[in-house]
């Protein structure tokens, strides 16, 4: 993790930043004030649970009884004998791949339309927005039998056209598909932060832009990417670690099993089920710290390649 | 009301027991030992049903307070587990008969036949029914409701295809004859006679046992070979290709929940529930649903069996056994705490509530209790109790019968699912 | 400044843009149809028998109206929707308020502070997003069972104060290092206290992350069922989240249309509170704007 430490050095421009330090904020007493509220809680509520579940990734620990140390046996297990450990790896790693492109290219091309001078635009916005409101309601499960299933509404425009569709929602081949269409539908939280993006791009220098004759393409590709970088990178970054924990879809859409033949058994479900389902929390504890070091690998290679694409204001 | 004063004195007697909970107790003078806490998961109507029963339960014993909680099944689970391994469980919970094994096993509930035929009369309750809610020998749980497997099926859908539905003694093989004419004389787009239950282990169960075989032997083995399960993946194989049964991909909707099954979401004339949930079947179907046996094999054994649909289990953590007790009691013998909670939980175990709320039924309630009523002759002995690790065994054939239902061969899923099933049975 | 404001660019002619505009609204409308289909099948659903409820009904339009699951779901458990509505309600605004008021303090000193061991901060503030919260539930249930949290609110509002949930103090150190750093200095030069610049300078420019935060932390508190349901137990204490659950029970009987009729309702609030604070994001990232 001491890459991200890196990348926060670089990208403060230590000199400047030090120097303002060193003579206004009288070293680091004003930093730790600021930071007090986060480092009590981060001490006292976050670090203890989390040690707990590290220390509980080397046990035997079923809920009902005191947990038993049993060293490196967990991760062992994981490495080498179950085969739904992988099965779990492979429909995350495809969700992350797929949901989290298409949701935000979804997400910033309508906070690009949403940013232009329509009619009606608060109304346009709020409509994109409610299925985000929606969240992880126990409703979906229902909601999205009725659009993929086999009588659902998909099955029957496509009827019209004379075609027999399969019940997407659960036929392994597709399901998690109807999942990835599930994530991208509700994609309202990142358009909104770049709708907040777009919008502290200054107007003026669209307008020099046309002054010179530039073409549309030309000014999104020189004006507004680069300017939206440090929101596109805080969107990707907070996506793919939302992706790769995504637990409550397939949860509330397969009941909690994970299937068919666990086609959408994300990660988190199979932690959840061995858990909750199966008394074997230490077991979960060890899967969810693999968990993290994969994410933490994923995040620090992101702050890393920041540096050639990510442009700060500063 | 006499069995007030007799449970008072239990109580009394008890008192000794609870002088030494309050001295292990965590819990300061804050908590009354007077107080219990009652958790529970169903429907609104069921938690209309039991605070009802509660509050005049607390009328009647002046003193004792209990405050109840409840959640649906699939949020049940966590947070009980949640307060069990904070040591914080509710003194009176709800049990289902397969997790009962794992409580009971880890030492999260406590035995209950030091207060048999004190605070407790259920000696009413014949004994297969209090074997049912056993462990190794020891009674958890008081059984709330007899249950077993049914069929339940559409009466005019199979009346519109033309075909006899199945009825008690109808062998598999007819069922399968029955179920290929029905497939024949439909009408309707995407429909079919019955679900695909090659996955629902409790019609696999019965299907063994009908065969002279058991899920699980006394010493906690398999108690089938891949033949076996191989035989099973095949009689619906043969179904799901005589268009008897629904396709793969239409069973993979049912989530083992009444507003999935198959039956409910109309791809399907015929499911194979338990009895306890024909009523909400109904009240989720338009069609007029009737209720009868699983079918039998020719020649072969009974294979159904009752087991409680839900019980009362008093936790380890319970500073208050006796009442908890007391309370529970109340709710299965006592004719008015009976009479609140109905036939809400399953059919009662006790042949004098059962005369008590006959009256009381209606038509749905009854037809399940004459179900019970009729089930006699189809009916073995309990089989051995699940070992530990049975609940994974019980997702790992769900998904091989999936896998055989999208190509895989019967043969073949015979062998992967004996495979995965003795693998998981040897980790535990 | 407002959305007028931001009209289209010189250069299109009047017939092109009503052309343009009637193209964009009826791509907009086709896809909002799309995007609402589920709701309104839910809206339709809050209103049809429940036998009418499964079964194949990819119509919009029910076989028979009847109001019956909102009086079934309001009144349907012990204690009323009512209830659960304040007690979400007041859960939000509490957290909302813990929320952005201690992760902006937190992004403040992350974005513009320098201090000792700073990175070693922040790496760890981005590591506590990454663990699932499953595993840590139980040692948190039994750390807020010693404070004698648990059957309270106190569990779902305090940490909140205590800044968390890193998403929000990652997202505003996003958009705090984008405010101009001039501004910092001139303050400096002035003599104002590092205080006086969070105050007076960075959170003034920062409504637009500040609205978008609120919306944020107060539709995902309203949401969140896995923390009210391990904490509450009282009835008498339950979220929306909590109460739309306790309607289905997937082993037995639900009330599938109860659930429909409160999930709309449980929409309302959430979705007031977004068109009152996106006035708010889209206002005052205008203003940013202008100032630079």
């Amino acid at each position: 993790m001491a890459t991200y430490a890196a990348e926060v050095a670089v990208s403060k421009r230590p000199a400047k930043a030090g120097r303002i330090g060193r003579f206004f904020f009288a070293g680091n007493g004003a930093g730790y004030m600021f930071l007090a509220p986060w480092l009590i809680g981060f001490l006292g509520l976050t670090l203890g649970p989390a040690l707990a579940s590290l220390y509980l990734s080397f046990t035997d620990y079923d809920l009902l009884q005191a947990p038993k140390f049993v060293g490196m046996d967990n991760y062992v297990r994981m490495a080498t004998g179950d085969a739904k450990f992988a099965a779990a790896m492979k429909v995350t790693f495809l969700y992350v791949i797929l949901s989290v492109p298409f949701k935000l290219m979804f997400a910033l091309a309508l906070a690009m339309a949403f940013n232009r001078g329509i009619k009606g635009l608060p109304f346009y916005r709020a409509v994109f927005y409610l299925p985000s409101l929606l969240g992880g309601s126990v409703a979906i499960a229902v909601l999205w039998r009725q659009l993929f299933a086999a009588d659902g509404l998909i099955n029957s425009i496509l009827g019209v056209f004379g075609i027999d569709g399969p019940s997407w929602i659960s036929n392994p081949n597709y399901s998690l598909y109807t999942l990835v269409v599930l994530s991208v539908w509700q994609f309202g939280s990142p358009m909104i932060i770049f709708l907040a993006g777009l919008r502290q791009i200054p107007q003026d220098m669209y307008e020099a832009a046309n002054m010179d004759g530039a073409s549309k393409a030309r000014q999104f590709f020189r004006i507004t990417l680069p300017l939206l970088t440090p929101v596109i990178f805080f969107n990707f970054v907070i996506q793919t670690i939302d992706a790769f924990k995504a637990f409550t879809p397939s949860f509330i859409i397969s009941a909690g099993t994970g299937g068919p033949i666990n086609s959408t058994l994300f990660y988190t479900l199979y932690l959840y089920q061995e858990a909750f389902g199966f008394f074997r929390m230490g077991y979960a504890s060890a899967l969810a710290w693999v968990l993290v070091l994969i994410i933490a690998v994923f995040t620090t290679f992101s702050f890393l390649s920041a540096r050639y694409w990510v442009h700060y204001d500063e | 009301m006499s069995a007030y004063s007799v449970s008072r004195r239990a109580l009394l007697g008890a008192g000794a027991g609870m002088t030494a909970a309050s001295l292990l107790g965590l819990r300061p003078a804050a908590a009354q030992q007077k107080d219990i806490r009652v958790f529970w998961w169903g429907s609104q109507e069921r938690a209309d049903r039991t605070n009802r029963a509660v509050d005049a339960f607390k009328k009647a014993n002046s003193g004792i307070d209990a405050k109840t909680e409840f959640a649906g099944w699939s949020d049940y689970w966590p947070r009980l587990a949640t307060r069990v391994a904070g040591r914080n469980a509710p003194d009176l919970i709800q049990m289902d008969y397969r997790y009962m094994f794992e409580y009971a096993r880890r030492g999260a509930i406590v035995p209950l036949d030091q207060y048999l035929g004190s605070a407790l009369k259920i000696e009413g309750f014949d004994k297969a029914n209090l074997e049912s809610c056993s462990v190794d020998g020891k009674l958890f749980g008081i059984n709330l409701g007899v249950n077993s497997s049914c069929a339940v099926y559409d009466t005019a859908a199979w009346e519109a295809a033309g075909v006899e539905p199945l009825t008690f003694g109808t062998s598999w093989d007819e069922f399968s004859a029955k179920c290929a004419a029905f497939a024949k004389g439909n009408k309707r787009r995407r429909f079919y006679a019955t679900m695909d239950a090659s996955g629902h282990e409790p019609a696999f169960e019965l299907w063994l046992v009908q065969h002279g075989k058991v899920l699980y032997t006394e010493a906690g083995q398999l108690g089938f070979d891949e033949k076996d399960a191989a035989g099973w993946f095949k009689l619906w194989a043969d179904m799901r290709k005589s268009g008897g049964c629904v396709p793969a991909d239409v069973q993979a909707l049912d989530k083992s929940t009444l507003d999935t099954s198959t039956l409910t979401l109309g791809y399907a004339a015929t499911a194979f529930p338990h009895s306890n949930q024909f009523v909400g079947l109904q009240q989720l179907n338009k069609a007029k649903l009737a209720i009868t046996a699983v079918p039998v094999t020719a020649g072969g054994k009974p294979g159904q069996y009752l087991k409680p649909s839900q019980m009362w289990s008093v936790t380890s953590d319970s500073k208050s056994p006796d009442i908890a007790v007391k309370l529970a009691n109340y709710s299965v013998v006592d004719p008015e705490g009976s009479k609140i909670l109905g036939v809400e939980r399953g059919v009662p175990a006790s042949a004098a509530v059962r005369d008590l709320l006959s009256p009381t039924l209606d038509e749905v309630s009854r037809s399940v209790v004459d179900y019970i009523g009729k089930l006699g002759p189809y009916t073995a002995k309990l089989p051995p109790s699940p070992p530990k690790g049975a609940g994974e065994v019980f997702t790992v054939l769900e998904r091989v019968s999936q896998e055989v239902g999208f190509g895989v061969s019967p043969e073949e899923g015979g062998k992967k699912f004996v495979t995965e099933a003795v693998s998981i049975l040897k980790r535990g | 400044m407002n959305d007028a404001a931001h009209a289209a660019p010189p250069g299109d002619t009047p017939e092109r843009s009503i052309l343009h505009s009637v193209l964009i609204h009826s791509v907009l409308i086709a896809v909002s149809f799309v995007m609402l289909y589920p709701l309104l099948w839910m809206v339709s659903g809050s209103v049809r028998p429940a036998d009418d409820m499964f079964g194949g009904q990819t119509s919009l339009i029910p076989s028979q109206v009847t109001l019956q699951a909102y009086k079934s779901g309001w009144f349907g458990l012990q204690v009323s929707f009512g209830t659960f509505f304040l007690n979400s309600l007041a859960i939000s605004v509490l957290a909302t308020i813990g929320n952005v008021l201690a992760a902006s303090v937190t992004a403040f000193a992350f974005a513009r502070l320098e201090f000792v061991g700073k990175s070693f901060w922040f790496a760890l503030m981005l590591g506590t997003l990454m663990l699932p919260y499953h595993v840590t539930l139980i040692p948190q249930y039994v750390l807020f069972l010693k404070l004698d949290w648990v059957n309270t609110w106190l569990p779902l509002v305090v940490p909140k104060y205590f800044a968390v949930d890193a998403f929000f103090i990652f997202l505003m150190v996003q958009f705090f290092r984008g405010l101009p750093r001039e501004l910092d200095e001139a303050a400096m030069m002035d003599g104002c206290s590092a205080w006086r610049i969070y105050w007076k300078i960075v959170l003034p420019l920062s409504l637009p992350v500040l609205a978008t935060a609120a919306i944020f932390s107060f539709i995902w508190t309203w949401e969140d069922f896995f923390g009210p349901l391990i904490y509450l137990g009282d009835i008498h204490t339950y979220t929306v989240q909590i109460g739309l659950r306790s309607l289905i029970d997937s082993s037995g009987t639900s009330d599938w249309g109860a659930l429909f009729a409160m999930s709309v309702l449980s929409l309302i609030p959430i979705f007031l509170i977004f068109l009152f604070f996106q006035r708010l994001l889209i206002e005052g990232i205008a203003t940013t704007g202008m100032k630079r």
